[in-house]
């Protein structure tokens, strides 16, 4: 019998079982890539649109109510989006990032024992994409028009963020 | 018998360890990549803002305002319903300094703080 090909045969054998092996690690551990850097991104989103929201309900200076309990007390969604897009949608090249969002005030009905949804601030139509859900408390005085209902109460205000 | 060929043997040897060193290499990548996840979902998963915003809530109400059942009743059935989050705080003015008590659940992280001016 000839045998002199053995070892050529046990490095063939060894050679596949370790490609296939290195093959099958890098393509799992590349598909993990997905998910991870989805959770990156919304963290990032997240962190971004609450850090806008605290901006947004400091006042400019004692005594005086902040932007947020501005424009919803006086029910302006114009003024929130003047307010909340260049805060989160500058970028340090001048151009703007593509960031929309849509945000809710929700109160406590006494009268009903039940959560109410004032939807404030609706502009663009969200269709299911990667999105992040901020809150902030806000205190309204005195509400006017939509947001009548609001006297003397503390709402919680609800942005959804998501990359257009 | 025809001799054995034994002389690419060191080519051999030299094609295990270069297969050895991408097998460990691409252990080391399938982990960097578990590590970034589980780190960006803690992050997500703790609820740091929501106990901020609590707190500062609390903070920017004046102390008679605090015991206001309206505003209890705000703060509490909307962290319920909204936050999926049980919070309770009260005002303790039976001492010598005023006391406030902060509770918050939301079932994975739980927090509670004492708190009084000096």
């Amino acid at each position: 019998m000839n045998d002199s090909g053995q070892l050529y045969t046990i490095e063939g054998v060894a050679a596949a079982i370790m490609m296939v092996i290195t093959a099958y690690l890098v393509i799992s551990s590349a598909s993990i890539f997905t998910p991870q850097e989805k959770h990156v991104a919304q963290m990032q989103l997240e962190q971004l649109g609450h850090d806008a929201l605290v901006v947004m309900d400091t006042p400019r200076e004692n005594g005086v109510q902040s932007n947020l309990s501005d424009a919803i007390s006086s029910d302006k969604p114009e003024w929130f989006k003047a307010n909340y897009s260049p805060l989160i949608n500058t970028r340090t090249d001048g151009t703007q990032d593509t960031l929309n969002y849509s945000m809710s005030v929700f109160y406590w009905d006494s009268d009903t024992d039940s959560t109410k949804e004032i939807e404030f601030f609706n502009e663009w139509d969200y269709h299911r994409e990667n999105a992040a859900k901020v809150t902030q408390w806000a205190y309204i005085e005195s509400g006017t028009d939509r947001t009548a209902v609001l006297q003397d109460t503390i709402v919680l205000v609800e942005v959804l963020l998501w990359r257009d | 018998m025809a001799r054995l060929n034994d002389s690419g043997q060191w080519i051999v040897m030299m094609g295990f360890i270069v297969s050895i060193a991408i097998f460990l290499l691409a252990l080391v990548v399938a982990e960097s990549a578990i590590v970034g996840k589980t780190t960006s979902e803690s992050v997500l998963e703790f609820p740091k803002t929501d106990i901020q915003d609590l707190r500062s809530e609390l903070m920017t109400l004046t102390w008679e305002d605090l015991d206001k059942t309206n505003y209890q009743y705000d703060i509490v059935n909307l962290s319920l319903e909204r936050k999926n989050a049980v919070v309770r705080y009260q005002l303790d003015q039976t001492g010598e300094v005023p006391i406030l008590y902060i509770h918050y659940n939301n079932g994975i992280t739980q927090y509670n703080e004492i708190y009084f001016e000096d």
